[in-house]
């Protein structure tokens, strides 16, 4: 493949707020509706909590620090893909006259639905030439799509080169932050997705949508239940578009569940326990859209990962969708 | 059968309820009933069993209960006659919940079995006795398991419903060399073939409803494992042949065998499949098949959701554990010696595949028993 069809992760960085809590410190604080044991027992031990940086605030830091990193011109940056499970508008934003505490349900006016995180990102950062993007309701699942949008795009556009795609999302203030068994953290990733990378190349992006599942409160049993053969069954099927065994994969790059669903999912899609990347969920738990991006820089970083290695990320965002994503480092 | 008189228990069980009403609708025949009192009269229990069928036989419901003692409950005089004109006993009572801890499931099944036993002993004219069993005496053993083959071998029981069945034969065998005595063990009976009836919903019944409602994610198992079911119509008819022509003393299997019994791959396949075809605003709901795993991830899953303390999927797990660690011990029933006396009389089990559709679409119409169907 020449350099120039194809597009990969140039560039990982992410935001976590310094503040860090304890499973049984949330407890104590009446922030967890499960127990506290069972949560430890799924292999939660912390979680990182935004203060008083907002969501936008996250994703600013994500995104400065990808194109310091990169070093990339930043009138390359063609196009902005903000992704976000929770805050999509910056009503949620909790800093410089946005709402005070990260909820929808304070919005005052009409008109602050509209003052949109990527177009805050762009002139911050000064990104002159980036067009922006918003993807929501994919839940945890969002950056995904961005990822998976940025290569479709710069497939399809000769003149678009780099595309900087960030998600970031912080927890309403004092709620329950154990969702299906699960701890969320607050936090942000930022990628930048660049024709002819010379590192982790998207090779396959699937994604399955069961609409039916949309109301997760209600029948938050029945997701639970299609979480695994849903998991196992896409996949599946991404390794098989790629033409691609799961002995071709050196590394799973998960999503900060539950470290027991990743021993039930690594069984049945056979995948031994030593080449899934878990590291992370006893320390950071899960942040929503930014897990796998996280993870995969914290793998590269650790030495795990060696050039060429396929990488299989994997989540899933409530409303229902399972994303899935192969990349060769 | 001619002139003969029949002792059935547990008539108003699953297989029992179907024996009788083949049994009712025969000439020339005397059918004694023992029927527990429960909330119902036992009479009118027997009465909604027989519904609108033409009764030809000479029908008496007796009040009493095999766990009662020797007597079964039933005072002197009809204990007496019983005695006198019994040719032939059926002994269908017991329980067949899997979920019972051991002594209870040994009340039920072993004591309740000793009991009949002894009535037989005092029977003069006893031609024939039937004791229905389980071929999942065969606990979790796994391959062939013949007519001749006893118990787990060491193997042990996934449920105490199967273990108090090994038990009981174990006693109806040691009473073979005095009395007359068949043991015809039973597959997983699921409904009538023909129509589909369910008459009494059972874990079968209830994992297809999870599978409805997508609360069941994964079951134990192998795909290419065999599962073996009958229909309640071939069970009835295959008892009574067995009754009346089955050499005793002898051991039956009526199961679907080797020739008739599906994969666990092609069971779930087909179950979902049904449900889709009969209930076709069900694909909305986007339910994916169930997966087939391992027992080691199986019991990972089972442990996790204990764990949650979540009582919706707790349910789910439990009503299916109670039976589905047995579909990991994957087994074929051989039925040669239930073949060969059934063959006369045309009988023999249809593919369970044929069948097993319409009782998922009885299961659909009727709401799992909720609805008048």
């Amino acid at each position: 493949m020449s350099s120039s069809s194809h597009a990969g992760i140039q560039s990982i960085a992410e935001y976590v707020p310094a503040k860090v809590a304890s499973v049984g410190e949330l407890h104590e604080r009446g922030l967890l509706r499960g127990s506290p044991d069972t949560l430890r027992s799924f292999g939660f031990e912390t979680v990182h909590l935004a203060g008083e940086e907002s969501n936008i605030d996250m994703a600013i830091a994500a995104a400065e620090k990808v194109l310091e990193e990169s070093e990339i011109d930043r009138e390359e940056i063609g196009m902005i893909l903000y992704a976000a499970a929770l805050n999509s508008s910056s009503t949620l934003w909790d800093g410089n006259g946005g709402s005070p505490n990260g909820s929808v349900l304070q919005l005052e006016s009409v008109p602050d639905l509209f003052k949109y995180p990527a177009s805050i990102i762009q002139t911050e950062l000064d990104l002159p030439n980036a067009s922006v993007v918003g993807i929501n309701q994919l839940g945890c699942a969002s950056i995904f799509a961005a990822l998976r949008m940025a290569r479709a795009l710069i497939v399809a556009e000769d003149d678009l080169k780099s595309v900087l795609c960030v998600s970031a999302d912080k927890f309403p203030a004092g709620r329950h932050r154990d969702l299906a068994y699960n701890i969320v953290s607050d936090g942000a990733c930022a990628a930048l997705v660049c024709r002819g990378a010379d590192r982790n190349r998207i090779v396959e992006c699937t994604q399955v949508t069961k609409g039916a599942l949309w109301d997760s409160e209600e029948i938050e049993n029945e997701i639970i239940a299609a979480y695994f053969p849903t998991a196992k069954a896409l996949v599946e099927r991404t390794l098989a578009k790629a033409g691609l065994k799961m002995d071709d994969i050196a590394l799973i790059v998960p999503h900060n569940v539950a470290l027991r669903s990743w021993e039930i999912l690594g069984r049945l899609i056979g995948c031994p326990a030593d080449r899934i990347y878990t590291e992370n969920i006893a320390r950071v738990g899960h942040t929503i859209g930014s897990d796998n991006l996280l993870n995969l820089r914290c793998a590269t970083e650790s030495g795990r990962i060696e050039k060429g290695d396929y990488l299989l990320l994997f989540t899933f965002g409530y409303g229902s969708n399972w994303a899935c994503m192969i990349v060769q480092h | 059968m001619r002139e003969q008189s029949i002792f059935l228990t547990g008539a108003t069980g699953a297989v029992g309820s179907e024996l009788l009403r083949n049994l009712a609708a025969r000439k020339g025949l005397t059918i004694n009933v023992l029927v527990r009192r429960t909330d119902r009269e036992p009479c009118e229990r027997v009465k909604t069993l027989l519904g609108d069928l033409d009764v030809t036989a000479k029908l008496n419901v007796l009040e009493g209960d095999v766990c009662a003692g020797p007597s079964l409950g039933l005072d002197n005089a009809a204990v007496g006659s019983l005695q006198r004109e019994t040719t032939h006993i059926i002994h269908a009572a017991g329980s067949t919940s899997f979920g019972l801890a051991l002594p209870d499931a040994r009340a039920a099944n072993v004591w309740g079995s000793r009991n009949v036993l002894d009535f037989a002993r005092s029977c003069a004219s006893l031609e024939c006795g039937a004791f229905l069993s389980t071929v999942y005496v065969s606990g979790k053993r796994r391959g062939d398991f013949a007519e001749s083959d006893y118990g787990d071998a060491g193997h042990g029981f996934v449920n105490s419903y199967e273990q108090s069945k090994a038990e009981m034969e174990e006693m109806v065998r040691e009473a073979m060399n005095e009395l007359p005595l068949i043991l015809v063990r039973l597959s997983i009976v699921v409904g009538d073939s023909a129509t589909g009836r369910v008459s009494r919903f059972n874990a079968i019944h209830h994992a297809i409803r999870l599978f409805y409602t997508g609360l069941a994610p994964m079951i134990p198992g192998e795909p290419a494992g065999p599962v073996d079911m009958v229909s309640s119509d071939f069970v009835a008819a295959g008892v009574l042949q067995l009754l009346e022509n089955g050499p005793s003393p002898g051991v039956f299997h009526l199961a679907a065998g080797r020739e008739s019994c599906s994969s666990l791959e092609e069971l779930v396949d087909e179950t979902m499949s049904a449900l889709a075809r009969f209930r076709p605003e069900w694909r909305k709901r986007s339910v994916e098949k169930p997966l087939i795993v391992d027992l080691d991830t199986y019991e990972l899953f089972v442990r996790s959701v204990e764990e949650t303390g979540n009582p919706v999927l707790q349910g789910a797990t439990r009503s299916i554990r109670t039976f589905a660690y047995q579909l990991a011990h994957p087994k074929v029933f051989e039925t040669e010696r239930a073949a060969a006396a059934l063959a006369w009389g045309g009988i023999s089990p249809q593919p369970s595949l044929a069948f097993y559709p319409r009782v998922i679409k009885y299961c659909l119409e009727s709401n799992w028993g909720m609805r008048p169907c």
